[in-house]
């Protein structure tokens, strides 16, 4: 019996392990913001992965409804000039938004981490040029550039991803170089410099994982800074090419028809601030949830 | 403030801005160049015709002497050329004009951003865990998940469609240069600089909150002085220190944000032109507009580093 009661004790006052994944985990869920942004998001790749297999309409059938007719129970966010059904259009379009957002920070991760890791493990003449690279981007307008690379090399989804890495690689290479500056001072770099480590080990093995919080938040972040470029050269008519819609190119269309129409206007307004507005709160609450220390 | 020191930096900047505009216009000289396609394809010609023309934009030459003409022609006469698509239109006046309109709307729209930011962000502080504190919060997270443009058509809607009786549609309809004047750029500027200002109160009420708790503002509290002086004069200029070092990104974001809300409003600065020429492949603009972006930008720069010595007199160059 008493043994009993001693391995109780013991279970019960074990410290659970709560690693800082977990711990992470507990105060995003705490964070009704955050949670709120979450769900909406989930819901949104829902209607993306949707419209691979259904919309109400065609996205490119046109003369469904009078050109300009507002909303109505055949077509609930109206029609667009065109006649084409404004509610498919507007969920075909959340798949060019998710795809630019999620698919430039994939290759920002892939161009950013590396660069920003060598450059801070290494230092010297290396960590000088990437430094210089990084500050003459930032001193250019991102979205003149990226306009002048979608006109070069041809308005295609696949182009603007890369004009908008092209020109918004740099906040991730920055953050990765800080955060390697930092930690390869510490002891376990040394530790397992020591033993033998080699370099590739050492960055992707020891100090990536480390940095991995920050950026995690960096890359949540940068989501709705790409959907919101993208919004910017679609508006400017440098997006993905008609009949293809996106939130942006809709907005032109309707800012085209404001004072009749405002229907048009109103509707990929809204599904983008509402995006953009769920990806920066999940951003925001992610960074409280991996960093407790920078809590504004 | 501004030692001999200073004027020497400033002489050097120049320098490189001038190097780096010319670079700019290079580059996209001989990148536009490369594209496919006809720069006067939109125009049904024959034989004699498309030759002078060819001869009269001195397109019959071979791209390096062609390069090499158009560099002469910017550094000794400021020169850019002439346009593709309006026969006559010589570029450089075209868009000298126009980087000003946007330089008009660009510089409201920063007082706005500076003005707006800096207010809610002291507010917000002073007032920190309050519920002026959370709706400027939420507000502020509002501002930069809005895209200028979805704001803008909000104004738009509102004053000059919704109100239109009351506004007399007055707020949306710019006339242009100069002349535009103040009073039609209200809601263009607030558009532009609104997302920004909601960047400028964040870092604001951060700064402040760390600032407010310094003893050096207990000093002067306890020396009786008012509430507004201890906020206006002591704890805000020290607290402005870290808000400044974000100018430099604000002021080519309100640059970059300009092409789309010139674009929205109808306002005919570079930014209309830019997506215009763009869409008309008037290739010539096109080099004239980014020529003056670059110079643009690089003034900008250098007018905000200036900025730092004179409200951080520890910095020096």
């Amino acid at each position: 019996m008493a043994t009993a009661a001693v391995a109780r004790i013991a279970e019960v006052s074990a410290p659970v392990q709560a690693s800082l994944w977990s711990d992470a985990w507990r105060r995003l869920r705490r964070n009704r913001l955050a949670l709120m942004a979450s769900i909406y998001l989930v819901l949104l790749v829902g209607v993306a992965i949707l419209a691979i297999f259904y919309t109400p309409y065609r996205m490119s059938a046109t003369g469904l409804a009078p050109d300009y007719a507002g909303p109505s129970l055949a077509h609930w966010l109206g029609v667009d000039n065109l006649g084409r059904d404004q509610l498919s259009r507007i969920m075909i379009g959340s798949q060019i938004s998710l795809i630019v957002g999620v698919g430039t920070q994939i290759l920002v991760l892939a161009v950013g981490v590396p660069i920003g890791l060598l450059a801070g493990y290494y230092r010297g003449w290396l960590d000088s040029v990437v430094t210089f690279i990084i500050n003459v981007f930032y001193g250019i307008p991102d979205l003149l550039v990226a306009l002048i690379l979608v006109f070069l090399l041809g308005p295609s989804l696949a182009n603007i991803i890369i004009a908008i890495v092209v020109t918004r690689w740099m906040d991730m290479a920055r953050l990765v170089r800080g955060q390697t500056l930092a930690l390869r001072e510490r002891e376990f770099v040394e530790a397992g410099r020591a033993s033998g480590a080699k370099p590739i080990k050492m960055l992707f093995g020891h100090i990536m994982p480390n940095a991995l919080g920050p950026i995690i938040v960096q890359a949540t972040f940068g989501v709705p800074s790409a959907i919101l470029f993208e919004a910017f050269l679609s508006f400017l008519g440098a997006g993905v090419q008609a009949p293809t819609p996106s939130w942006g190119s809709m907005a032109k269309d309707g800012v085209d028809a404001i004072q009749f129409a405002p229907h048009m206007v109103i509707a990929p307004s809204i599904a983008l601030s509402l995006t953009l507005m769920a990806f920066n709160f999940l951003g925001d609450g992610l960074r409280d949830a991996l960093d407790p220390r920078s809590r504004r | 403030m501004f030692t001999r020191g200073t004027l020497i930096y400033i002489g050097q900047r120049v320098v490189l801005i001038a190097f780096t505009v010319l670079a700019v216009s290079s580059i996209v000289f001989l990148g536009i160049h490369r594209l496919p396609g006809d720069a006067l394809f939109n125009e049904h010609l024959h034989g004699d015709q498309y030759a002078l023309l060819l001869h009269h934009y001195n397109l019959d030459k071979p791209l390096l002497i062609q390069y090499r003409d158009f560099v002469v022609a910017v550094v000794t006469r400021g020169d850019l050329g002439e346009s593709l698509v309006n026969r006559g239109v010589k570029i450089t006046p075209l868009v000298l004009r126009e980087l000003g309109v946007s330089v008009e709307v660009g510089g409201f729209a920063l007082v706005f951003t500076i003005g707006l930011g800096m207010l809610f962000g002291v507010v917000a502080a002073i007032r920190q865990n309050t519920w002026v504190d959370y709706v400027l919060s939420a507000t502020s997270v509002i501002g930069y998940s809005v895209p200028n443009f979805v704001l803008g058509s909000i104004l738009i809607l509102v004053f000059a469609k919704w109100l239109e009786t009351v506004t007399n549609g007055s707020f949306f309809y710019v006339l242009g240069g100069w002349t535009g004047g103040i009073g039609q750029l209200w809601l263009p500027a607030f558009a532009l600089g609104f997302p920004y200002a909601s960047i400028v109160a964040r870092l604001t009420r951060a700064s402040m909150l760390e600032v407010i708790r310094q003893d050096y503002i207990r000093t002067a509290r306890a020396k009786g002085l008012r509430e507004t002086v201890v906020v206006a004069r002591h704890a805000l200029r020290n607290a402005l220190i870290p808000v400044i070092t974000i100018l430099g990104p604000l002021v080519i974001g309100i640059i970059t944000g300009s092409v789309v809300i010139e674009n929205l409003f109808g306002i005919p600065g570079l930014g209309k032109e830019f997506a215009q020429s763009i869409q008309n492949r008037d290739y010539f603009i096109v080099i004239g507009v980014f020529t003056m972006y670059a110079a643009l930008v690089g003034i900008a720069n250098l007018a905000v580093d200036l900025t730092y010595v004179i409200i951080d007199p520890r910095i020096r160059y």
